[in-house]
Parts: structure tokens; sequence; C-alpha cells
């Protein structure tokens, strides 16, 4: 078994299996009309219940981001350990970054409703004993200002790594910063007078096991279509195995937010968890453990299921709509002030613009990188 | 231990310079027909347990099993230390409150697994203490890849030799049959360990028996409370061996009169003596709009709770609990009373269930408790009976 040795790729032309750029032609129209559809329902959600609407604007926005910034966290710590197992399967982490573009401008869209949103950004915030001492930090100009200079860290650093393979330790210093700061202002300022120190660690875990499941999508739907020559169950093992460990990390920092909260219970701390631990919200608290957490341990467990692709696909699907839930549990309490949870247009809206721009933003990059004409090595 | 009854085949080995050659030939012997036992190489060898053809371990089920035992003994613990045994309810969370299992759980998980994933390791590949190793081939420690093999029936080891040369061996050979059959020491064999178990036993059933006989390691070390019940340093209610009778804690002498400086109450309790103080004690305060709100927030802390807020019975616990109704305060009988005897009232407890306040209120307070009740009956008797309550300038009490 010699390094060198290269395996053809299956001449897809002959095989009646269309190509990948047969396949980008068929997903573009779908994703376009998924983008138009998705912003129309989160302009009718605007009209129709505001809060609703910018929430949801908000939760697209940070989630792109956040695939974004998984794809790129991958690519830095592959860079930075030099790893090459995972060169022949992971392929979307490096046409995930061209999301980062699409979230900063959605995310600038929100400076209309911030007002909405954001109690520090509503007229007589000053007047409130404790948001009073907090304005100078939280304010809609220097919030805003700070969005663009976090999202210009995030593009430069991104582009500088994906396209020439440079900077993936300042990479992840930026990040670690930036990402910090990100979720204290967008989030977890919803509910200004509440902070939680492990708040970013948490969007940490999330963000980061999202990306492992995008990408072991991507890799398993690559390896069917034929573009990544067969190779061994070790690799599916690996993305196993990943999926598995950060899922377990998620539930670990999960209750480590959980239950220092949860046990203490001081009324200046509880905040948005008093809401979730409330009987409407109560169920989908206990979902979101499932999906995250709960399903995925079970179903991964065993050796043999980690290295079944039915079960890594049905696993990320699981944890792509644990992300999403875990993302609307972060949001909607504190924006919907003690409402009920809601599912309709606004959020349909929102996971169809996910959806289509996600695609429209990556698949020309995806394509670049994935040349199928190219001899791909094969895998030790 | 190999089956002597049946014909043994001759064994070799064979070492290689590099992990490649040793994989590629582990292949060919077994395609030809002879039986691989194992390999021996510095580093683990990618690949080599598919080319052996050795079964995935099953040490993870025994991983699981033991993770199992450590989540329900942790979780069956503290449930029953907690909720049953000795249940004590910890900031207001119910007994069983899970979360807070959460983190001994999971170390507890983590541990048996990991300590019993090791023991089931050592048990399956029998390493006892005092395990002989076969020094197969010095190399493999260093910079050799070994295989060891069993000849393929009917096959002259001259045969496989050649075929080794041209897979790059670098040397081969065929086994003395003493170095492989060299039987076991007494204490590899398993009744050996057994043995070695029991011979402890008695010893440690020695030392674990201390306890039981000596009372004073008992004390020192079984108190379930950590020995905090009977520390070795001198207690505060312990015998004094200095003062006489061994007392500690000393009533004061009679007549010792408080470092404050204010007098003793010269009425003792009951109704004789209120009545004489009323007779005997005027209200040595005047009020002032100070006074008022200082009596004020006294009554309204210490007495409202049963006389209500405006002295009419309305307070909490008589209207939510219904409890007893106490004396209307600004009924024309307590107006009536003389400030003395208010005072004596509120300093040792009324003739009904009225508790006595002079452990509570401090002298001054009681007596602007009372100046604010002449208030309070004051506004009561004013027709328009308006709730907010004015001292009046000239408000002195006959």
């Amino acid at each position: 078994m010699s390094p060198s040795s290269t395996v053809p790729v299956r001449d897809l032309t002959k095989t009646g299996i269309p190509t990948l750029a047969d396949i980008g032609d068929r997903l573009q129209g779908g994703a376009w009309t998924f983008v138009i559809l998705g912003g129309l329902l989160l302009a009718l959600g605007l009209v129709l219940q505001a809060e609703r609407g910018w929430a949801n604007l908000l939760l697209t926005a940070f989630n792109l981001a956040c695939v974004g910034l998984g794809g790129l966290f991958l690519l830095a710590i592959q860079s930075i350990t030099g790893a090459r197992w995972s060169d022949p399967i992971l392929k979307a982490h490096r046409a995930m970054p061209a999301l980062l573009p699409v979230a900063g401008v959605l995310m600038l869209l929100l400076a209309y409703g911030a007002a909405v949103l954001y109690p520090w950004a509503r007229p007589g915030a000053d007047l409130d004993p404790v948001l009073h001492g907090r304005l100078a930090w939280l304010n809609t100009p220097f919030f805003f200002g700070r969005v663009i200079l976090i999202f210009a860290a995030w593009i430069w650093a991104g582009r500088r790594l994906a396209r020439q393979g440079r900077g993936a330790a300042a990479f992840i210093l930026i990040f670690a910063l930036t990402f910090c700061l990100a979720n204290f202002d967008w989030l977890m300022s919803l509910e200004p007078i509440w902070s939680s120190t492990i708040f970013a660690i948490y969007g940490f875990s999330g963000m980061f096991l999202q990306g492992i499941a995008i990408v072991t999508i991507s890799a398993i739907v690559l390896r069917r279509v034929g573009l990544i020559p067969a190779v061994s169950k070790a690799q599916n093992h690996d993305l196993g195995k990943l999926l598995f460990a950060f899922s377990s990390f998620w539930a670990y920092i999960f209750l480590s937010q959980f239950l220092l909260i949860w046990y203490a219970n001081l009324p200046e701390e509880t905040g948005p968890l008093r809401l979730l631990l409330q009987a409407p919200w109560v169920p989908l608290f206990y979902l979101n453990l499932l999906l995250n957490f709960g399903l995925p341990f079970v179903l991964l467990l065993q050796r043999k299921a980690k290295t079944s692709e039915t079960v890594l696909l049905a696993t990320c699907a699981i944890l792509l709509v644990g992300r999403w839930l875990d993302l609307y549990l972060q949001i909607m309490p504190p924006v919907l002030r003690g409402a009920a949870p809601a599912f309709g247009l606004p959020e349909l809206g929102g996971i169809l613009l996910q959806l289509g721009a996600g695609h429209l933003a990556c698949w020309p990059v995806f394509m670049k990188d994935v040349n199928p004409s190219q001899e791909l090595p094969q895998a030790d | 231990m190999p089956n002597t009854e049946h014909l043994r085949r001759s064994r070799f080995r064979a070492s290689f310079a590099d992990p490649d050659r040793l994989l590629f030939a582990v292949k060919h012997l077994r395609a030809a027909g002879h039986t691989v036992l194992d390999t021996y190489s510095p580093f683990p060898v990618h690949g080599m347990d598919e080319a052996l053809g050795v079964r995935p371990s099953r040490l993870p089920r025994a991983c699981l099993a033991f993770a199992a035992l450590g989540l329900t003994l942790a979780f069956g613990f503290q449930i029953w230390s907690s909720a049953v045994d000795y249940p004590l309810r910890m900031g207001g969370k119910p007994l069983i409150a899970l979360p807070a299992f959460i983190p001994v759980a999971f170390e507890l998980t983590v541990l048996l697994a990991g300590l019993g994933v090791v023991a089931s390791f050592f048990a399956v590949a029998r390493m006892w203490p005092r395990l002989h190793v076969s020094d197969l081939h010095p190399g493999a420690n260093d910079d050799r890849f070994i295989l060891a093999a069993e000849l393929a029936m009917d096959t002259q080891f001259s045969a496989v030799a050649a075929d080794l040369d041209a897979l790059g061996a670098v040397e081969m050979s065929l086994l003395v049959e003493d170095r492989l059959v060299k039987g076991a020491s007494f204490w590899d064999r398993p009744a050996g360990a057994g043995a070695l178990i029991l011979a402890c036993l008695p010893a440690f059933l020695l030392v674990a028996s201390v306890p039981l006989f000596n009372r004073d390691f008992q004390k020192r070390n079984l108190a379930w409370d950590g020995g905090m019940g009977a520390p070795v340093s001198a207690q505060a209610f312990d015998a004094s061996a200095v003062l006489r009778g061994g007392l500690v804690l000393q009533a004061p002498p009679p007549g010792t009169l408080s470092r404050s400086g204010a007098a003793p109450l010269a009425f003792a309790p009951g109704k004789t003596e209120a009545e004489r103080a009323g007779r005997e004690l005027i209200n040595p305060y005047q009020p002032t709009q100070a006074r008022f709100n200082r009596g004020k927030a006294m009554f309204e802390r210490v007495c409202a709770t049963c006389h209500g807020r405006e002295g009419d019975n309305n307070g909490s616990v008589v209207v939510n609990r219904g409890a007893f109704a106490p004396t209307v305060l600004v009924s024309p009988l307590v107006r009536d009373m003389p400030d003395g005897r208010l005072f004596h009232i509120a300093t040792y407890g009324g003739p009904m269930k009225m508790k006595g306040y002079g452990d509570l209120l401090s002298r001054e307070d009681r007596w602007l408790v009372v100046l604010y009740i002449r208030e309070l009956q004051k506004a009561a008797a004013r027709p328009t009976s308006a709730p907010a309550v004015t001292p009046l300038p000239g408000g002195v009490q006959p």
C-alpha cells in the first residue's frame, strides 16, 4: 500500500449518474425559490408580528454565521495539527466560510429592528437603573460598529485561511475573542440584565457540533455520488466519534451553565431559564436536550453505528434540527416575554432562507474546490 | 495452552525491516494456508488487525457494563441517601434533585468504566502478577517487525523460507518447540492467582476488623459526621476543670446592672402589676415627627400583623389565617387605659394571648409604640377616618 498511488474517480458522464454540475444546476433553482420565499415569509412576519419576524432574522443571520465559522474552525484545527486523515472526506468545510458575508448583511439589517429585539435599544432604557450603567457598551451605533468589525475580522481571517491556507493560529485567536463578543452582544443582550459567563462556550459547542454534522453529511453524500473514492470505515468511524464527542461536549457545557443557575436559583441569575422551565416552554427545553444529546448519544454509542452511513446521516439531521431549536430557545423567550412558543410563517421563512442562502453561497466555492475531472489522492 | 494431544505443527518466526513488508507477508502467509499467530512491532501497524483476521475487541461491552454499573450506583446511592435514608430538604429543591446528582453520577460512571475496562483487559489477556513473557525477538522493541506462525500441514519449512526470503524477510527461523510449549509458572495459572488472593484474605480481614474491636479507633475514624462530634480540642460546654462545680457559663450575681445603663424595670408580670404601672408610669417621650416615624415603623413591624395597621384587628394573620382576634386598639377600652399600662402590656404581654415584646423592642421603642397607638386612636375617633395619620403639634397625652 503505497501512499502515492491514485485511483481515478468514477467517470460520471458514462454511468448515467448526474454530474456534480447537473446537481448544482438542479438545486440552484430550488435554492433561489427558498431564498425568495423565505425572504417574503420573513417580511410578512415582520408586518404581522414584528418581534417574531426580527427574532427569526437574527436566528437566521446568527446561524449562517455559525455555519461559516464551523467550517473555518475545522479548517483551522486541521491546519494547526497538520491533520491529513480528513483531507479526502472533508470537502464542505472549505466552502462554508462563503456564508459569512451573507450573514453579515442580514445581521446589519437588524439595525432597523434593534429596538424591537433589544431592551437596551428602546427609548427610556436609560431610565432603568440597571440598564443605565450598561448603555455605554450596549447602544445602537457601537453595537452595529462591533457587528461590522467582527464580520470584517471573520471574513478577512477566513479568506486568508480558506484560500491561502495561512493564519490558522491567528484565526483561532481572533475567533476566540470575537465569537465571545458576538454571543454576548447578539444573543445574551436580548435579556441585558442577565449574564452567564459560560454563554459563549455554550454557543461554541453548538456551533462546532453543527459544523461537524454538515461536513459529515457532505462527506457521505459526496461518497455516494462517487466523487470521493471509497475509503475505509475508519474515516466514517472518526466522523462518528467526532459527532459523539462534541454532542457530549455540548451536553457538558449545557449542564455547566444550567446546574449553577438552577442550583442557586437567584432572581437576578435565572433570567431566560426561568421562562424555559415554565409550562408552555418546558417540553421544548427537554426536546432540546433530547435532540442535541440524548438521541445522538444513544444512536452513536455502538461502534457499528458510528461506521454506518445511514445512522450518521440520521444523527446529523437530528443535530441540525436540534441546533435550530437550541438557537430558538436562546432567542425567543426573552423576545416574546412570557408568551407561548410559536412555529409559523416567520420561522419557516427563516429556515428556508438558511437552506437557500447556504446553497447559493457555498456551492460555487465548493465546485471550484471539488473539481470532478481531477484525480483525487487515495486515502491512506 | 497448546493442545498436546493434537499433532503439533511446527512454528517459525520471521523478522522484517519495515511495517509494509510485514503486513504484506502476513497476508501472503495466510493466503498460503499458514496460521499467523501474532505479530510484534515497535509500534502498531495500521491495518494489521484486519490482515491477521483478529476479531474486534469485546472490551467496549465490558466498558458499557461498568459504566452502567457506575451510573446506577451513583444515582441509586444519592437518591437513597438524600431521599430515603436521611430526607433533608436543601435549598428549596426536591429531595430527588436529579440535576444536582449529575456531576457525581458522571464522575462515578467514568471512573468505574475506566477502571473496569482496564481490569477486564488484564483479566482477558491473563496478565497476572509475575506473568512470564516470552522474549520472541529483542528487535520487536527496536526496529524489527516480527511475525510468528504455524506451518501449514504437509509443508516443509525450507519451502516457506524461500517464500519469506522473496518477501524481504531479514531473518527467519524454525522455533525450538520448547520455547513455546514452556509451561506457565505457578502464578500464571488462574488457580495460582486465586491462591494468592485467598492467602491475602485473612490479612485483609484482620486489618479490616481493627475498627470493630478498638473503640477509640471507632470514635475517631468511623464517625459518620467525619469526627465533628468528637473532636480533640476543649469545647465550650465541657465541664470546667477550674471553676467550682465544673460550671462554665454562670448566671450573673443578683442585682447586676446592664452595661447599657438602663435601670431594671420595677414591675413584675401580671394584671395587678399592669394596673400599678398604669398609675405610676408616665410616657417620658413627647411626640415629634421623628418619634412618630419610629413608633410607626416598630408598630407596623411587630404589632400590625395581629392588631392591623390601623389598630382595627385587620392584621394579616387575622384576616388571611383566621387567627384569634386580639383586642381592638382603637376601642374605648384601650383608649381609656393609661400609657403606663399599655407600656406594661407591650413589655410583658396582655391578659389574653399576646406575648411580651420586652425582649424584642427596646424600652424607648415600646414607649414610642404607645405614642403611635394614641395617634391611631385619635385618627379613628375623627369622623373622616382618614388612613393617613399625622401627629398633631400639641398632641400631648394627659
